[in-house]
């Protein structure tokens, strides 16, 4: 192939070219994923100021706004803004930690142990039946208003669906790679460190994407079913006083966390897996 | 060590559950010894049970009847001073070459500065430097395979058990990973059991070649290597007195390989 033959074939284009390509790329990408949230806002605020639809039942982004810049500047009735945020993310952040803890220790203990595993199995098939919100209520009536029966909720939440990876993680690590280890010197309790515990890594970072929202969740849920502070005690109040914009403007204080989390758990993930070959590389398909 | 023997099967069988349910038997009355610092090459047609006589001598598995013996002891366990590489990939993925190369002495609780200079040495001496950051899926086959020889020898092994290390390379790194596991090999002084279905590689790299019999597997022949160290494994094959000892031992490989694969076509009928 001749040099001419090569220009526009993205194949031969120079480091400058590609690097202008890849940021035109990033731009489109974002300039349309901001059109459509602006797009469907607007929609939502030109359909509910003409009552196509019912303000009173959906709101509207205007009045969401307003509502959230009076808690910020006034507080809300259940004291300010910040600290109701505040309390809803510290009761889901301890309840996501003991949860995921306690499931990562369970999960490998049972995995790497036959008889606890079959003598447990029922058990732990029978409380996973059980729809546990139901348990926010009894939670309630045993710790009260305040922050613990909200922390145990989302515990339950997050431990089983931890629990379950840590244990299907330690049952699928390589059974070479153990044998390996044990013929390079290392005990039970090595093994289990080194060897078990890094290969179920990447089925218990999958389970951490999921659980801290449900760990928000159980927070939420337990704020509804009694207490004084947090996010949920405020749509809780919005729902009462029928102010759909204030549920809305919870929604979104909410929504902000699980995203932020969810960037967190993203980072700890890229750190702890970056022995992983990249599975984005190749041919696009 | 006990009348210097450094390993030996006393009327060895073994027999595994298969998923169905059925009894397979894998060795029946094995019998042999191996002497400390020998080379011997165990070799036999596909599935004849010769990766479960090493699985048997490292501990990983355990005899149904008869003993294994090593120094004179029965194996009970696994040996910490028996090493093993492996026919599959078993470097661990989420370590990096030196932290690979590195885990043998550190669970057997070296210290750290210790660690780093064997480690240095031994990437070395199987030509990674320049490599230790790398993870092992940025490796290439052969180097994978390099990385997990350091990590078996740099526990200075008395009894090095090779399950087919180098099937799954190309034949060219093939070549060359036996001609560099003989000069390591040669620096160490310690005993190799090594298991291969390719006669060329097991005269090349033996002092012992005992020809196993299609499952379940027994001593067939016992042929020994008098070819003069050190050799050059990849020129060695051109040598008068190899292809001698190559077409003897053929000979008698030849019928197992024959009695294996009319079983083989029976079975898939």
């Amino acid at each position: 192939m001749s040099i001419e033959q090569t220009t526009g074939n993205p194949d031969f284009a120079s480091e400058a070219q590609l690097k202008r390509k890849a940021l035109f790329r990033t731009l489109r990408i974002k300039a349309l994923q901001i059109s459509l949230a602006a797009a469907l806002l607007i929609s939502w605020q030109v359909l509910t100021d003409h009552k196509i639809m019912d303000p009173f039942f959906f709101g509207k982004p205007s009045g969401v706004w307003t509502q959230l810049w009076t808690w910020i500047h006034n507080g809300t009735a259940a004291g300010s803004l910040w600290y109701n945020a505040y309390v809803t993310l510290m009761e889901s952040t301890y309840g996501f930690l003991i949860g995921v803890i306690l499931g990562v220790i369970f999960g490998i203990l049972l995995g790497r142990n036959r008889v606890l595993a079959e003598v447990f199995a029922p058990y732990i098939k029978i409380a996973n039946s059980i729809p546990r919100v139901v348990l926010g209520s009894i939670f309630t009536v045993i710790w009260g208003l305040g922050s613990t029966s909200k922390i145990a909720l989302a515990f339950v939440l997050v431990f089983f669906p931890v629990f379950f990876n840590a244990f299907t993680g330690t049952h699928e690590a390589d059974k070479k790679l153990i044998a390996n280890a044990r013929l390079l010197g290392a005990s039970k309790r090595q093994v289990t460190r080194k060897v078990v515990l890094p290969s179920a890594l990447s089925w218990i970072m999958a389970s951490m994407h999921v659980s801290f929202g449900f760990a928000i969740i159980g927070a939420i849920v337990g704020e509804f079913l009694g207490s004084n502070h947090g996010l949920g005690l405020l749509i809780a109040t919005a729902q009462a006083t029928f102010n759909p914009n204030g549920v809305y403007a919870a929604m979104l204080i909410i929504g902000i966390m699980a995203l932020s989390a969810e960037w967190l758990i993203t980072q700890l993930e890229n750190r702890l897996l970056n022995w992983r070959p990249n599975q984005n590389s190749g041919a696009e398909l | 060590m006990a009348n210097g023997v450094h390993v030996k099967f006393s009327n060895v069988s073994k027999r595994f559950r298969t998923p169905k349910g059925d009894w397979y038997q894998a060795l029946k009355d094995l019998d042999f010894e191996i002497h400390p610092g020998e080379f011997v090459s165990l070799v036999g047609p596909t599935g004849c049970g010769k990766s479960t006589a090493l699985t048997l001598v490292s501990g990983l598995e355990f005899p149904s009847l008869g003993t294994v013996e090593v120094e004179g002891k029965v194996v009970k366990d696994i040996d910490t001073s028996t090493g093993f590489v492996f026919q599959h990939d078993a470097t661990f993925p989420w370590m990096n070459v030196a932290n690979n190369v590195a885990s043998g002495p550190r669970f057997r609780g070296l210290p750290d500065i210790d660690v780093e200079a064997l480690v240095k040495s031994w990437i070395g001496k199987v030509g990674l430097t320049g490599f230790e950051k790398h993870f092992p899926h940025q490796l290439s086959g052969g180097m994978r395979k390099r990385v997990a020889l350091a990590q078996c020898l740099i526990n200075e092994p008395r009894l090095l058990l090779l399950d087919e290390p180098f099937s799954a390379l190309d034949v060219q790194t093939r070549a060359i990973m036996t001609e560099e596991l003989m000069q390591l090999w040669e620096q160490t002084g310690s005993t190799v059991m090594f298991v291969t279905h390719d006669l060329e590689e097991a005269i090349a790299l033996s002092d012992r070649v005992l020809v196993l019999t299609a499952g379940p597997a027994s001593v067939k022949a016992n042929f020994k290597i008098d070819l003069p160290r050190p050799r050059k494994a990849r020129d060695i094959r051109f040598q008068p007195e190899f292809i001698k000892i190559y077409q003897e031992i053929w000979e008698v490989l030849r019928e197992e390989v024959d009695v294996a694969y009319q079983r083989q076509l029976i079975a898939s009928k």
